[in-house]
């Protein structure tokens, strides 16, 4: 029977699997966000958007729909998801920022820069670093930098100006940001050294024999010729940390507080809890299907914003397409 | 002709389902729990015991954790047999089930090594926990200096709810709190801050590494919860949905009553 | 290939080399001060990221050869008062070897067939839209094909690498589309691949939350139900990552040293699979003459 397949397949029939392949994929998420969907709804019929929205104390009411029984009444629905969606927002969108610079850059020193023997180790210790366990990272944070930051960053005098409504002691946005930088940093590394790498020499050799000095040769021309990869990398990097959860459980402080910006500094040793964490930290204990539906709402959240980042770096390469073959 | 690679998927399938065969062959019943991470030590101490002593009875144990509202829920739902939970019960708990107490444990406070605070009066504990005073030099005897650091645990955690019954007078800790999600963390965070204050189980503060506070002048061991003394006395529960049938009754009979599990019990916690 | 040192052989044939020997050195000195800024931050950044990724991996090396003992990788986890009678982590291991396996298994046709699809052929274009942003989609959820969208990424982005004269010099000589893919597109993205497949492999194991959400957490495989393979995967409940997490003051705390030792040798399994992958991916640069850089892998 194996012989068929020995046979040169047809262009038509190549296309017909692989596609089917591509649609089974396609097919099974589409699933996943509509059971979510579903078992979201509730929280939309009874509140609509409006969930999303600030004001109410979430802690009370995460904890008013706990002892919720089965025969919820709709006010038990309510809530304003504010603080962690802007949780989630804020040390996504700085940990990406941080990352992003050090991504490309640290690329460029491992392809171009780097002496030989250097590159030979640096490339599998970074790649290591891709699969330390998020449980690790929440671990060094909590053992490490949490206490660092609380004890000696953080001043006496900050805390106790703060005291009555936060508390400073080290569970905060710096360290989630600083720990999630870490862990995005290996799969953007990788995937964009990969980019950096298939760029043809001659292109550099080319600029460099216009003139150009070599580093700017590899910014105007290897660099530019590598931003698709780079857009996608940074796609990934970025629903990898939306969806980091454990981690961020240990490290944020898993206090519904937002972080003001108006604190100035203060501003990063405040803690914060995300959509992700807060899924995690009520995962096994929803059984009241108030609180259920609530989680599943975070996640319909979570599901749509990857989306909206597909859509992003999608629209991102569209412009990039007139210089490659395809974006 | 056998192509080579017919043959390694073969082996392949066949070893994957090799591996799988210590499949239970004969029909064991699996007593499954979910529950508190307070009692999960004794709990699986106990079962571990169990199954060594009795193996005519072909029994599996599979313990989960999640905090003891994760059991309760589970067990009335009958997702599991037993639930572990580490407070009384509440009146929000759902109808129907029995509560068998097995152990108890003092719940004690502490702080950093660092911070010698003697001992706590109930109503500066309640201020302290509630977030009226702020700052430890409001607090007599405490040697640290600067803003209190209140750790406090997850809403699931049975630890809480009985900690918040037993030593804080029904009130709640206060919202700046910051939440650890197991015992483990919570001790971690005291140790490492010296401005923390926390509420473990006596089994997680006899490991050392922080400094155990008294209580309205009990200090809080062993020999207190034994001798009645200490204020934070705690019970762990078996819970089951209706009257505990079978090898969940059998299992929690053996806990009752057998020298054994008490003798297992007696280690760090105390018999009922 | 460093950009700043001319390779020996190639000055030129005699007329054109310079009188100097060598070719003419660029010095960073002469250059801009913008660019001698983007020279000095990525030095910094990448000795930067080599360091922590150095600490990281040395820390856990340290203090896991201090508290591994072999005995432990052959001893199933058991419930005891002490460190001496908890056993070793032989379920946990056997979890993790499964949920890889099965991971990369369901992950790596998925992702291959998927990244050629979209780049080749895509026909129609809402499909291929849809498709490509549902496995955006599945990179920031927990589930066992974890590894799809690093794979399909790093796919694609080496087909999209490809020139276009490669294919069309297989188009000049006959060759319909699905043998240029066998024969010319696929064995050149081999490295990409294996880049994917070891990115895949880090997400699968270092991924917790797929093992707490969706295996169960418990200590020791107990196969669920009767049907041998499912069973196993359903009843896993542990791989090394659960352990070191339930082993360390996140879970129960009981056993940091354990935990330790689990975390290295989950270090060197991955290390393992890494270097075994990348062997198999190495890429033949000067065969296919490309011209890009060394093996990467």
């Amino acid at each position: 029977m194996l012989q068929r397949f020995r046979h040169p397949w047809t262009d038509d029939r190549a296309e017909r699997t692989l596609g089917a392949a591509s649609l089974i994929v396609g097919v099974v998420v589409v699933a996943m966000v509509a059971f979510v969907a579903v078992h979201a709804w509730p929280t939309f019929a009874h509140d609509g958007l409006s969930w999303l929205g600030p004001g109410g104390n979430l802690k009370d009411q995460t904890e008013a729909m706990q002892a919720t029984g089965a025969h919820a009444p709709a006010s038990a629905y309510h809530l304003n998801a504010w603080p962690i969606v802007y949780g989630t927002l804020l040390s996504t969108a700085l940990a990406v920022l941080l990352a992003l610079p050090l991504a490309v850059f640290s690329s460029i020193f491992i392809v171009e820069l780097a002496p030989r023997r250097l590159r030979a180790i640096a490339i599998p210790v970074i790649r290591l670093l891709a699969s330390v366990p998020s449980v690790v990272y929440g671990l060094i944070g909590v053992l490490v930098l949490v206490p660092f930051v609380g004890n000696h960053i953080v001043s006496d005098s900050e805390k106790a100006k703060y005291a009555s409504e936060v508390q400073l002691n080290g569970y905060s946005l710096i360290v989630t940001v600083a720990i999630l930088a870490v862990m995005i940093t290996p799969i953007m590394v990788a995937l964009i050294c990969e980019a950096l790498a298939s760029v043809p020499k001659t292109w550099r050799e080319g600029a460099i024999a216009l003139g150009l000095n070599p580093l700017r040769a590899i910014l105007a021309v290897v660099v530019r010729a590598a931003r698709p990869a780079i857009v996608a990398a940074a796609v990934l990097a970025t629903a990898r940390a939306l969806g980091e959860a454990v981690m961020v459980y240990m490290v944020s402080g898993v206090n519904f507080w937002s972080p003001r910006p108006g604190d100035g500094v203060t501003f990063f040793f405040e803690p914060l809890r995300t959509l992700a964490s807060t899924i995690v930290a009520f995962a096994e204990g929803a059984s009241a299907p108030a609180l259920r539906s609530a989680l599943y709402a975070f996640a319909l959240l979570l599901l749509f914003s990857s989306l909206a980042l597909s859509v992003a770096g999608y629209l991102i390469k569209l412009p990039l397409r007139k210089y490659q073959v395809r974006a | 002709m056998i192509s080579t690679r017919r043959v390694l998927t073969a082996l392949t399938v066949a070893g994957v389902l090799g591996a799988a065969a210590p499949v239970s062959a004969s029909a064991a019943t699996t007593i499954t729990m979910s529950g508190a991470t307070a009692s999960y030590p004794l709990v699986s101490l106990l079962a571990s015991k169990y199954v060594k002593t009795h193996k005519k009875a072909r029994v599996k144990f599979r313990i989960a954790q999640g905090g003891a509202q994760v059991g309760v829920n589970d067990v009335s739902a009958g997702r599991v047999t037993i639930a572990n939970v580490s407070r009384d019960p509440l009146p929000s708990d759902p109808a129907g089930l029995d509560f068998y107490p097995i152990a108890k444990y003092g719940i004690c406070v502490v702080t950093n090594k660092g911070n010698t605070l003697g001992n706590l009066t109930a109503s500066q504990l309640v201020s302290i926990f509630t977030g009226k005073v702020r700052s430890w030099s409001q607090v007599s005897g405490a040697s640290a200096s600067g803003t209190i650091d209140i750790e406090s645990r997850t809403s699931v955690a049975g630890v809480l709810t009985s900690f918040q019954t037993l030593l804080l007078e029904g009130k709640k800790v206060s919202s700046v709190a910051s939440e650890q999600s197991s015992e483990g963390l919570m001790r971690q965070a005291v140790e490492a801050d010296p401005n923390a204050i926390g509420f473990i189980s006596n089994y997680q503060s006899d490991k050392g590494g922080v400094h155990v506070v008294s209580v309205g002048g009990v200090t809080c061991s062993r020999s207190t919860v034994i001798s009645g003394q200490y204020p934070g006395i705690a019970r762990f529960y078996e819970v089951t949905k209706g009257k505990a049938k079978g090898a969940a009754a059998a299992f929690i009979a053996w806990i009752t009553k057998a020298a054994p599990a008490k003798k297992i019990i007696n280690t760090q916690w105390v018999t009922i | 290939m460093n950009a700043f040192a001319p390779s020996k052989g190639d000055a030129g044939p005699p007329a054109l080399r310079p009188a100097s020997g060598h070719g003419r050195r660029s010095s960073p000195f002469s250059w801009r001060w913008i660019d001698r800024l983007a020279l000095a931050w990525a030095w910094t950044a990448g000795l930067l990221l080599c360091l922590i990724a150095g600490a990281i991996v040395v820390y856990m090396g340290i203090r896991g050869i201090q508290y591994l003992r072999p005995a432990l990788l052959a001893e199933r986890p058991a419930v005891g008062a002490s460190q001496s009678e908890t056993g070793g982590f032989l379920d946990p291991l056997e979890g993790t070897g499964i949920l890889t396996l099965i991971g990369i298994l369901l992950a790596t046709p998925l992702g291959v067939c998927s990244a050629l699809w979209i780049t080749e052929y895509g026909r129609p274009s809402w499909l291929a839209r849809i498709v490509e942003t549902s496995i955006e989609v599945v990179a920031g959820t927990p589930d066992i094909v974890i590894a799809l969208p690093p794979l399909f990424t790093a796919t694609r982005d080496g087909l999209q690498a490809v020139p276009k004269h490669m294919r069309e010099a297989a188009y000049a000589i006959g060759k319909t589309r699905i043998a240029t893919i066998r024969r010319v597109l696929l064995p050149s993205v081999r490295s990409n691949i294996a880049t994917g497949v070891t990115l895949g492999v880090s997400r699968t194991i270092g991924d917790t939350a797929i093992v707490v959400l969706l295996l169960g957490l418990t200590l020791r495989s107990e196969p669920q139900g009767s049907v041998p393979g499912i069973g196993l995967l359903r009843g896993t409940g542990s791989t090394l990552t659960t352990y070191v997490f339930q082993n360390s003051p996140a879970g129960e705390g009981a056993a940091p040293q354990k935990a330790y030792a689990a975390a290295f040798v989950l270090l060197v399994f991955v290390l393992a699979l890494n270097l075994v992958v990348g062997r198999i991916g190495r890429r033949q640069a000067d065969e296919l003459g490309l011209g890009a850089a060394g093996a990467i892998v």
